[in-house]
């Protein structure tokens, strides 16, 4: 095909986004609905996600050791401790430590300590990084030498656990869905818009054009209509979650406020949502015109 | 050059439209055919078009055999080609300049060919100064001349014209076949369908008359 040919081809998809410019809006439209509602189904799931994960960094192992041990042992304990996956932020709390800690507590009543008589274990307190595995790493711990008792939070940790797997689950299933929809509806959008023009397409064949040459200006169509779609859908979710964001800032309760600082900025993700928006729609328009116009191609 | 070769069409509904047609059109020939509809004319010209191909028989258009022809080649069959139809099938987006070089746009014509020789098509049926309108600011007689333009613009062995007056004013019809007329003086063979016999009968041609799916007459010369 000559070059003149191909531009001759682009400038009449443009056109015919003008030309059809009711069906374009409906196309635009019904792609933005679609592209919001993934989007904020995404957005809601991965933020969901994100709070989960932060209550459960909220979670504390207390570890207990021996009263007797020397120096050595400890240092060997200490080794062993940071050679377990799935625990971070290991911290010990000496004996002396944890007294000053109590005595600082207990303001006029600490007189009540007694230096001589400081019953306050050598303890490490540590973060698991994975929850689903806190009763293996807890078994782990427990057998090293030295460790008397480990506190884990066990209940919370199934909760959670299970909180989680169900939010990644259900965000996954309804974004899934979404898409399916987004399909259907979108097939059938380019369905009438092809059907709308199938005169003008066995025109076309009539006078001897190659299914190329019809193909190209539908397929150029679709895809400047999933690109604005895509970019408009990217502002609107933009300025919806920024409204959002700054709504919750505004008004904060406790709750929300404890999670605030686990609430995804939008720049964090909005590239890649306008990434899946951009594929998605183009490729859509362009592979969706194409199945249909064939059906018209057949004169 | 033209020629079908014992021809039998049947849809697939179980009616037989065309019945072991034989039939011969030299180049350069301009043949009316007529008949009452139901006779089969619609489905010739289809056969013609590659519409439709035959159930049984041979047709050869241009050289080409088309019930044996690749769907690949239609393309390039279609554009040794011009067709005229009752219904004018301008595009309705495009202005009238465009649908003529719309013809020679997928034939891939340099640009400045094709802004060569629309002008000068549009002014051979009379449309010069209508090249920016739009098909529905034209009556049905611009209509149709702009469907003969496009029809011509590729300089074709053949036009082929499906009851190209059915659709507008009689006083305006005579004004299409004496058109078709003149560019079949100059080399290019035409075939028309048509019921007009008034029509017919001002122009001292060849005319085959088909019913019921048969050619039952062809005359060199036809009067009233």
């Amino acid at each position: 095909m000559r070059g003149s040919s191909l531009g001759y081809l682009f400038k009449e998809g443009a056109r015919n986004v003008w030309v059809n410019r009711l069906m374009s809006l409906a196309s635009i439209g019904v792609l933005i609905a679609c592209m919001l509602l993934i989007g904020s189904s995404v957005l809601l799931s991965v933020n969901m996600n994100n709070v989960v994960g932060y209550v459960e960094d909220q979670n504390e192992v207390v570890i207990v050791l021996e009263d007797d041990m020397d120096q050595s042992e400890l240092d060997e304990l200490d080794d062993e401790l940071h050679d377990i996956e799935n625990i971070n932020n290991i911290v010990f709390v000496s004996k002396e430590e944890a007294f000053q800690n109590e005595k600082d507590k207990l303001g006029d009543a600490a007189e009540l300590l007694r230096e001589d008589d400081n019953f306050y274990p050598n303890t490490y307190r540590i973060k698991i990084d994975d929850l689903e595995f806190l009763d293996e790493t807890v078994d782990e711990i427990g057998r090293l030498f030295g460790v008397e008792d480990v506190k884990a939070p066990t209940d919370i940790a199934e909760t959670l656990t299970s909180v989680k797997k169900l939010v990644i689950t259900m965000g996954m299933g309804i974004v899934a869905l979404l898409i399916g929809v987004t399909l259907i509806i979108i097939a059938n959008t380019i369905k009438i818009t092809v059907f709308n023009r199938r005169k003008e397409i066995s025109i076309m064949k009539y006078v001897g054009a190659t299914d190329l040459f019809i193909k190209l200006p539908f397929m150029i169509e679709g895809l400047i209509l999933g690109l604005i779609s895509a970019i408009m859908a990217y502002f609107i979710l933009w300025g919806g979650y920024s409204y959002l964001l700054s709504w919750l800032e505004e008004n904060p309760s406790t709750w929300i406020q404890s999670m605030y600082g686990s609430i995804l900025p939008f720049k964090e993700i909005g590239l890649k949502l306008f990434g899946g928006f951009a594929l998605g729609g183009t490729g859509l328009g362009v592979i969706g015109s194409m199945i249909f116009v064939r059906n018209y191609l057949k004169v | 050059m033209i020629r079908f070769t014992n021809v039998s069409k049947t849809y697939k509904n179980g009616t037989m439209a065309l019945k072991d047609v034989n039939l011969e059109i030299q180049d350069g020939e301009f043949v009316f055919i007529v008949g009452s509809s139901g006779a089969g004319k619609s489905t010739l010209i289809k056969m013609l078009l590659h519409e439709e191909v035959p159930t049984s028989g041979e047709v050869e258009v241009n050289g080409f055999k088309l019930s044996k022809m690749r769907r690949r080649q239609i393309p390039k069959f279609r554009r040794s080609l011009g067709v005229v139809f009752q219904d004018f099938r301008l595009i309705p987006t495009m202005n009238v300049y465009d649908n003529v070089a719309f013809a020679l746009r997928v034939t891939d014509v340099p640009t400045r060919d094709i802004r060569r020789r629309v002008p000068y098509i549009l002014s051979l049926v009379g449309l010069g100064s209508k090249a920016r309108c739009m098909p529905d600011q034209l009556s049905g007689g611009e209509q149709q001349r702009v469907a003969l333009a496009r029809a011509l613009v590729n300089n074709p062995r053949l036009i082929i014209a499906d009851e190209p007056t059915g659709n507008i004013d009689p006083e305006l019809s005579y004004e299409i076949v004496d058109l078709l007329n003149e560019i079949n003086n100059v080399g290019t063979t035409v075939i028309m369908v048509t019921h007009e016999h008034d029509l017919v009968a001002q122009f001292n041609r060849r005319v085959l008359t088909l019913e019921h799916g048969h050619i039952i007459a062809d005359d060199q010369e036809w009067r009233q």
